[in-house]
């Protein structure tokens, strides 16, 4: 399955990413250092999992819900020590866990995505899952984390969840239910002392900005912009965001077309231009919504701008398109 | 007979599935007489029981091949559950067809789009799109997407195939069925 995965092209390329979730799992585990390893998977779904072989996979999506490195260590811990308490090749002994079987005995790989989504939704037993959260919140406890944050990781994705009307999150599927588990991490806190490493929003924000934009663009080109939504339109996240993330926000009212959204896309644009005024895109998305709107003068205006920008854009024969109606239209040459 | 074949069998049977069929002449009729088509000689061609899809393969449908399909705008794409609407752009099209791709699983989420720009088919405005993904087995895959709406239906055409040694060699064939695409008379 890992070579599938790196077959693929599924792995996030950034090795200033990987390297510090690395550092993260190697602080929780230094006596596995060489023998456990992080890979970030492109994807803007919910999901982490772990392989027998000791790989631990983290998707771009769930990496970014994090607010602070310690939330980012809890689950990190978790998938861990499905790594280390062997969970993968009890599972096989068990016959229960079809996808587990199929990692380890290299089965068939045409049905790998499906193996996959199978591996993440069954994930291992209860008393395994219980076991990951006890024993990880230890490791979490032992690397000097903060673990007040832990349960805060399953509170925002509760909220997320509820928002996006998600059934089965794959990550939390055979977990204990998402309720059951922020009550265990919270018992598990209750009795440790306040403070820790890894609370700062601000530098771990810092840490994933390039994540942080790559999420939103995968996000928004498969079309989900409900879950792009939820964090870009919190203004507390919004803020920790790189600057052309009022573009994005944009994008996401634009692509969910919901009553209202074309006004909301609007001024996330202005505001993006006045945040980040040589940020090309948005220029583009506001003369093709002026277009849109019959408003010629504007949309040449913008969309000129937008040329001048990135002279080498790969739309560029859209934009051109558009700037002959839009010049024609509002009396111009064409 | 193995478990496709079988099934194939069973389906054709009981009259589900159209039986493929050499292509002979040029041009080829759509399923439902709403468009012609070129279809290269010596290919294998079938059509959808709904008369809403034709396919093609030189070497075998699950290798490579054409797909040519009509659907009403309103009708929402299966992953994305999103639909095409008659005043979108060509872009904005384009933009659905590659959000039902990333839609798909892991590995198409991780495509990489070549090309994206505006194209003519049979007289309506449309777009032209490139993407290229890898499949599990690291093999890489190129698609080419043409679409368009005409009233009130949403037509795309679409070649897939391996980069290696298959989508050089039939691409053309493809853009020759694009360029002969024409839709029916009456409906111009």
């Amino acid at each position: 399955m890992a070579q599938a995965l790196a077959r693929g092209g599924v792995i996030y390329d950034s090795e200033a990413s990987t390297a510090y979730v690395q550092h993260v799992m190697e602080r929780l585990f230094p006596e596995f250092k060489g023998h456990i390893y992080v890979a970030i998977v492109k994807s803007s779904q919910l999901n982490a999992f772990a392989l027998p072989n000791g790989r631990i996979y983290v998707n771009q999506g769930l990496l970014v819900r994090f607010r602070n490195e310690a939330q980012l260590a809890t689950v990190l811990a978790h998938e861990g020590i499905h790594f280390t308490n062997r969970h993968g090749y009890q599972e096989v002994q068990s016959g229960k866990d079809y996808a587990a079987f199929g990692a380890i005995g290299g089965m068939i790989v045409p049905i790998l995505p499906q193996l996959m989504a199978v591996s993440s939704t069954y994930g291992f037993s209860r008393q395994m899952e219980t076991e990951a959260d006890v024993q990880g919140f230890a490791r979490l406890k032992r690397a000097g984390y903060d673990v007040h944050e832990s349960p805060k990781v399953f509170e925002h994705l509760i909220a997320e969840i509820k928002a996006e009307d998600i059934k089965e999150p794959f990550f939390f599927a055979s977990h204990p239910r998402l309720l059951e588990r922020v009550e265990n991490m919270k018992r598990l806190s209750s009795g440790a002392a306040p403070g820790g490493d890894g609370a700062s929003t601000t530098a771990y924000a810092q840490t994933m900005a390039q994540v942080q934009v790559d999420n939103l663009e995968s996000m928004l080109s498969a079309g989900r912009a409900k879950s792009a939504l939820i964090m870009l339109a919190d203004p507390e996240r919004l803020v920790e965001l790189p600057p052309q993330a009022q573009y994005y926000l944009g994008e996401a009212y634009r692509l969910r077309g919901a009553e209202g959204d074309v006004k909301r896309a609007e001024e996330a644009y202005l505001k993006a231009i006045e945040g980040t005024p040589e940020f090309a895109p948005s220029y583009r998305a506001l003369g093709v919504l002026c277009m849109k709107a019959n408003h010629y003068l504007d949309a040449q205006k913008y969309l000129e701008r937008y040329v001048e920008l990135a002279p080498s854009a790969p739309d560029l024969k859209y934009v051109e398109s558009y700037l002959k109606i839009a010049r024609k239209k509002s009396g111009g040459t064409p | 007979m193995n478990r496709i074949g079988t099934a194939t069998f069973v389906l054709l049977l009981a009259g589900c599935v159209q039986a493929p069929a050499r292509v002979d002449s040029m041009p080829t009729q759509a399923p439902d007489k709403s468009y012609s088509v070129d279809l290269p000689i010596g290919w294998i061609k079938q059509g959808s029981p709904d008369n809403r899809t034709l396919i093609a393969s030189r070497n075998g449908f699950l290798l490579e091949g054409m797909h040519i399909s009509k659907r009403p705008i309103k009708e929402a794409f299966h992953r994305t559950k999103k639909a095409a609407t008659a005043q979108m752009l060509p872009a904005e099209l384009a933009e659905l067809e590659i959000a039902e791709l990333k839609s798909q699983d892991q590995f198409t989420a991780a495509l990489t789009v070549e090309q994206n720009e505006p194209a003519e088919i049979s007289g309506r405005e449309g777009f032209d799109l490139r993407v290229r993904f890898k499949n599990t087995r690291g093999l890489e895959i190129q698609r080419v997407v043409y679409g368009f709406v005409d009233q009130a239906e949403y037509y795309r055409l679409s070649f897939q195939a391996p980069m290696l040694y298959y989508f050089d060699k039939y691409y053309p064939d493809f853009q020759k069925a694009v360029e002969s695409f024409q839709l029916a008379a009456a409906r111009k």
